[in-house]
């Protein structure tokens, strides 16, 4: 057998504008050797003919340039939310669209556990339940001896059942902070923040970033990009300790691992100390674990109002948000890092936050003159104009969070930043007009990954509610597209490698069941994800 | 049953002086094992005397007292804690620069192996008036103070008369000048007995300590009460409380904090206050607990 393999396709999606489209893709040790037709590859020798993607269209494997690895471990727990969501093994999880759905989808998860194993559920989100709060009445429908705890989507609530609240020892006489007491004087069952919901997750081990370094974990998020048509993840704040890297570097390298992580590690240290980790780190990469970028934190969540955001400020009349890492030590790290040739990805939700980034990144480009850093601003999702071209003017990308036009878009018009921001948030098309590179994600686990879900928001601006929310920022599917290969490859400083079917890169695709530049814009997200191929080995769902 | 662990959070803007204060608490002679949680080891000064060993992301010193970084995840590392099977007697947590300390201390009140030791807040002198009127930075630099229980203001030569009533008004709490105080353990620890008497004559901010011991017996509503008329100047109060058979009150008061949690034991009402001398005298303390 030739050690040359020809792959046809309905239609091959390239991403390459030397040959936009094309029928057949030969590899040759993981690696693209041509793009044509049937006869491409003649000139290199004898070649072997795989039809088994036929009737596929295929794509360059879709690049997820923001997400977390817990995406895969939150699977663990049972799935509570609004939103129908699949799991890593290809169950779809029906939303709980009322507390009553919560009730029995739960009661039937119970159903599968060990007696008196805790329940665990995540994912809930109030926002969308209007009808009463969720609180330990409901949960001891489920069980009144099982410890219950369900986590809500933003990670900051939780609501137990009495049998937790117990374990706990929270009753009448607790005074905490945070534990919610009703008008009997008894807990409800609502835990607001780490410090109330931390007596209940200790003793029932509830531990999201432990359990995300364990290898069926890693495993469950290469299967939950696999079922997205992702051949390249990232995971956007990773503490990387010794263990997690030997385990990173053992689990990503077994032959049947079908997917290249691109962890950025959290500055959660000095700058001397966290560049100095990050170009130790840098020595240790492999093809599939690409490692030595850093992620910043600066604010919090425009749902939450914890972002900074500039004049006029929140709607609600609500005080401008918090900075997880204040201006002068952003300045700081940007200052080591960029002065290192580090490059960082940096969170921005409000456009404070995205202002003071821009201007650390400006200070240290005029001491460190550096083109070519291509350090990401992630999220951006209050940027207007002014500030994409000031990030074009300074080559630094911009990945945006596209998927909360949908997920959170009434709301941001209507209680956080109010209509006419909203309408032009998550701008895509400023963004490019400006100059900018940019990319599109989904930061799962806060969204599901679904780089052609994301795609749909960024070309149709669509909301819950079915609201196209600022037209003017649409942009089209080939941009889209774009965004999710090229663009994104061009982020992680891979685009030589990955994010086009061509010559010389991985043999990495995104295998389809239908056409996305085809299919009416609207349908996009509902393009069928069969498989990905990696590094010329397909593994179909 | 194993004794709660007090949490004290030291919170305080970057350079505000945290470190600094760690330093002279750990160094300090008290005779409590001390375990102190820091962002970043390197301004951590141990004497080369006082120190047993170190290693990467642990300082064990002589006098029993350990300082380790606190890693990524603040809660995982206080469950560390409270899992070992030797508990320090007070756990110290350096707060990040920019964090709220209300929101960790508050882990003390809901958690039943902890109880509540306060938010001490170290203020630069020279920086706080402007870095609180900073627009970005300055809200949270101020909420740090409105959180504390006890305001540490630093790098001053001479005590700010005004900027210590400016703070208090703030903060609702004492405010002291680091160079006022020669031992904090009193003040943040409430240890009272073999500490007292090594405080030097020479001090200027000499404490007070009162103990009282009974067969004192209150339900939570009438404790409460009591504890919320205690006497201004009596900084810290804490201990046991009787109430019946079966059960009795974990007390701690730290400076305008009152915190009351059930024990589900019976213990004898045994308790300790202390006060700046200057502030308040062992009969009012009296007084008032003996109505």
């Amino acid at each position: 057998m030739s050690d040359i393999v020809v792959f046809s396709a309905k239609k091959i999606i390239t991403m390459d504008i030397n040959r936009m489209e094309a029928t057949h893709v030969a590899v040759r040790a993981g690696e693209i050797l041509a793009v044509g037709d049937a006869t491409c590859a003649d000139q290199w020798g004898a070649v072997t003919h795989d039809d088994s993607l036929k009737d596929a269209v295929l794509m360059p494997g879709f690049i997820e340039g923001h997400a977390h690895m817990m995406a895969g471990a939150m699977w663990e727990y049972a799935y509570a939310g609004f939103h129908d969501r699949i799991d890593p093994d290809g169950k779809m999880w029906p939303g709980l669209t009322d507390i009553d759905a919560v009730i029995a989808g739960l009661s039937d998860y119970a159903d599968t556990l060990d007696d008196g194993a805790p329940l665990v559920g995540w994912g809930f989100d109030p926002i969308f339940l209007t009808s009463e709060r969720l609180s330990k009445k409901h949960l001891d429908q489920i069980s009144s001896t099982r410890p219950i705890a369900i986590m809500f989507s933003n990670f900051h609530l939780m609501c137990v059942n009495s049998a937790a609240l117990d374990l706990a020892g929270f009753d009448q006489t607790t005074n905490a902070e945070g534990v919610i007491k009703g008008a009997d004087g008894m807990p409800t069952g609502e835990l607001q923040e780490m410090a109330a919901m931390f007596p209940v997750m200790r003793r029932l081990g509830i531990d999201f970033r432990g359990l995300s370094q364990k290898e069926a974990s890693i495993r469950a998020y290469a299967d939950v990009s696999r079922r997205a048509g992702v051949t390249t993840v990232t995971d956007l704040y990773s503490q990387m300790e010794e263990d997690d890297v030997t385990t990173m570097l053992r689990v990503t390298g077994a032959d049947d691992f079908p997917l290249r992580v691109v962890p950025a590690l959290g500055a959660m240290d000095g700058p001397k100390a966290i560049a100095d980790k990050a170009q130790a780190l840098a020595r240790r990469s492999t093809d599939k674990l690409r490692l030595g970028a850093v992620k910043l934190m600066t604010d919090g969540s425009i749902q939450g109002w914890t972002a900074r955001v500039k004049s006029p400020g929140y709607v609600g009349g609500q005080p401008n948000g918090i900075w997880n890492t204040p201006p002068e030590t952003i300045f700081a790290l940007v200052d080591e890092l960029h002065g290192r040739g580090i490059q960082m990805h940096i969170h921005v939700n409000g456009d404070e936050a995205a202002e003071v980034s821009l201007n650390a990144i400006e200070a240290a480009l005029r001491k460190h003159p550096w083109t070519g850093h291509r350090h990401v601003l992630q999220h951006c999702q209050m940027m207007g104009r002014d500030l994409f071209t000031r990030a074009a003017d300074m080559g630094v990308c911009c990945n945006i969070f596209a998927n909360h036009i949908y997920y959170f878009g009434d709301q941001h018009a209507a209680l956080t930043i109010g209509n006419d921001r909203a309408e032009r948030m998550d701008g895509s098309r400023s963004a490019i007009d400006a100059g900018v590179n940019i990319a599109i994600h989904s930061d799962a686990p806060v969204t599901p990954m679904a780089p052609l879900f994301t795609a749909w928001c960024a070309v149709n601006r669509q909301t819950m509610s079915g609201r196209t929310l600022g037209a003017a920022q649409c942009i089209d599917v080939e941009e889209a597209l774009f965004a999710i290969t090229m663009g994104a490859a061009y982020t992680l400083k891979l685009d030589s490698e990955i994010g086009s079917i061509e010559a010389g890169k991985r043999a990495d695709f995104a295998v389809l069941g239908d056409d996305p530049m085809a299919v009416e814009p609207l349908a996009l997200k509902d393009v069928p994800i069969l498989g990905t191929v990696f590094g010329g080995h397909v593994h179909l769902l | 049953m194993r004794d709660r662990l007090p949490l004290t959070v030291i919170s305080g803007y970057l350079g505000a002086g945290k470190t600094t204060l760690i330093n002279r608490i750990l160094a300090e002679d008290h005779g409590l094992k001390l375990l102190v949680m820091v962002n970043d080891f390197g301004a951590i000064n141990i004497d080369a005397d006082l120190l047993a060993s170190a290693d990467d992301d642990t300082l064990t010193l002589t006098n029993g007292c350990v300082c380790c970084t606190m890693g990524a995840d603040l809660f995982l590392a206080i469950g560390d804690v409270l899992d070992r099977d030797m508990r320090p007697d007070h756990l110290l947590i350096e707060a990040s620069g920019v964090a709220d300390p209300a929101r960790i201390a508050q882990v003390a009140q809901a958690e039943p192996d902890l109880v509540y030791g306060g938010i001490v807040t170290v203020v630069d002198g020279q920086s706080y008036e402007g870095l609180s009127q900073d627009p970005q930075i300055g809200a949270q630099v101020a909420g740090q103070v409105s959180a504390a229980d006890l305001v540490l203001i630093s790098k001053l030569d001479t005590p700010d008369l005004a900027l210590q009533l400016r703070l208090g008004v703030q903060a609702r709490a004492a405010v002291l000048d680091l160079t006022e105080v020669d031992a904090f353990a009193p003040l943040l620890f409430g240890s009272i007995g073999k500490d007292l008497p090594k405080i030097k004559a020479t001090s200027h901010a000499p404490y007070l300590g009162w103990s009282a011991q009974s067969d004192l017996a209150l339900g939570y509503d009438v404790l409460k009460t009591r504890l919320d008329e205690r006497p201004e100047g009596l900084f810290r109060f804490k201990g046991f409380v009787g109430h019946d058979e079966n059960s009795s009150w974990e007390v701690q008061c730290v400076g305008p904090s009152v915190n009351i949690k059930p024990l589900k034991q019976s213990r004898q009402t045994k308790v300790v206050g202390i006060g700046l001398r200057s502030q308040i005298t062992a009969d009012q303390i009296d007084d008032w607990w003996r109505v």
